[in-house]
């Protein structure tokens, strides 16, 4: 309860503050609707789910059976990225595959997936937003390659 | 831990919750006849996102790889309060939130 209102009251105070100094006229507000059955299959994808159950079945004093499920459910990209086997016979070598590994965020303007360190340190290639990190870079005069 | 993202309301924030915090089901039951014990079973179910799972040691599949870098980015990463982007938490509590500018100490700076 009292973590709960320290951060509102901080965040409070930061935004404030923000809203005159750092942040200008950025807004962070993603212009794709946040709700809907599509968005939350998305965040269970994105995120991973893991599901272990044990369970047993006794009959007259005596087990009889027990099932045992370790089960991970993500999408192909979380889970290579955590490394999660894939059904024998899976070729890993494909140019997705790849490209699955490199860490990729959403642009928080236009909601594209973007690599994230191109995204963080330049700007978004379709959209043109750029971060704090690539606006401070910008102004002391450093150029990135990525 | 609370995230603080104005728009985020219903369903999106209803599962991240549930998938944060995580979801056990500890279920019992037992069938008797007269004296006699005749059928019983038990379940012991959880349910969480990878993060969660991650922090409180769950199992994971036969095989999976714990060594790849986004297990630990799973550890070394927060989500900013303001934006909730996420970013090393060093670097969010030094240098400020390199996504929106959100700083912790602005008076320092």
């Amino acid at each position: 309860m009292s973590s709960k209102k320290k951060v509102a009251l901080g965040a409070d105070g930061t935004t404030d503050q923000m809203r005159g100094k750092t942040m200008e006229n950025t807004t962070l507000t993603p212009e794709k609707d946040s709700s809907g059955l599509a968005d939350a299959i998305d965040r269970i994808l994105d995120k991973g789910l893991v599901i272990n159950a044990d369970i047993t079945i006794n009959v007259a004093g005596v087990e009889l059976l027990g099932i045992k499920i370790r089960a991970a459910l993500a999408s192909f990209e979380t889970a290579a990225k955590y490394g999660l086997e894939f059904p024998s016979g899976t070729s890993l070598e494909t140019a997705a595959w790849k490209e699955a590994m490199i860490e990729k965020e959403e642009c928080p303007q236009c909601g594209k997936r973007v690599e994230r360190e191109e995204l963080l340190n330049i700007a978004c290639p379709w959209c043109g937003w750029e971060s704090a990190k690539a606006k401070k870079r910008k102004k002391a005069g450093v150029k990135v390659e990525v | 831990m609370v995230i603080l993202r104005p728009e985020e309301t219903g369903l999106k924030e209803l599962l991240d919750r549930v998938l944060d915090k995580g979801v056990t089901v500890d279920a019992s039951v037992r069938v008797d006849l007269g004296s006699i014990d005749l059928l019983g079973a038990k379940a012991h179910i959880i349910l969480a996102s990878f993060k969660t799972a991650e922090k409180i040691g769950l199992d994971f599949p036969e095989g999976t790889n714990l060594n790849t870098p986004a297990w630990q980015d799973l550890t070394t990463k927060q989500p900013c309060p303001v934006c909730g982007m996420e970013s090393r938490e060093d670097e969010l509590k030094e240098e400020g939130c390199p996504w929106c500018g959100w700083n912790y100490r602005p008076n320092e700076r």
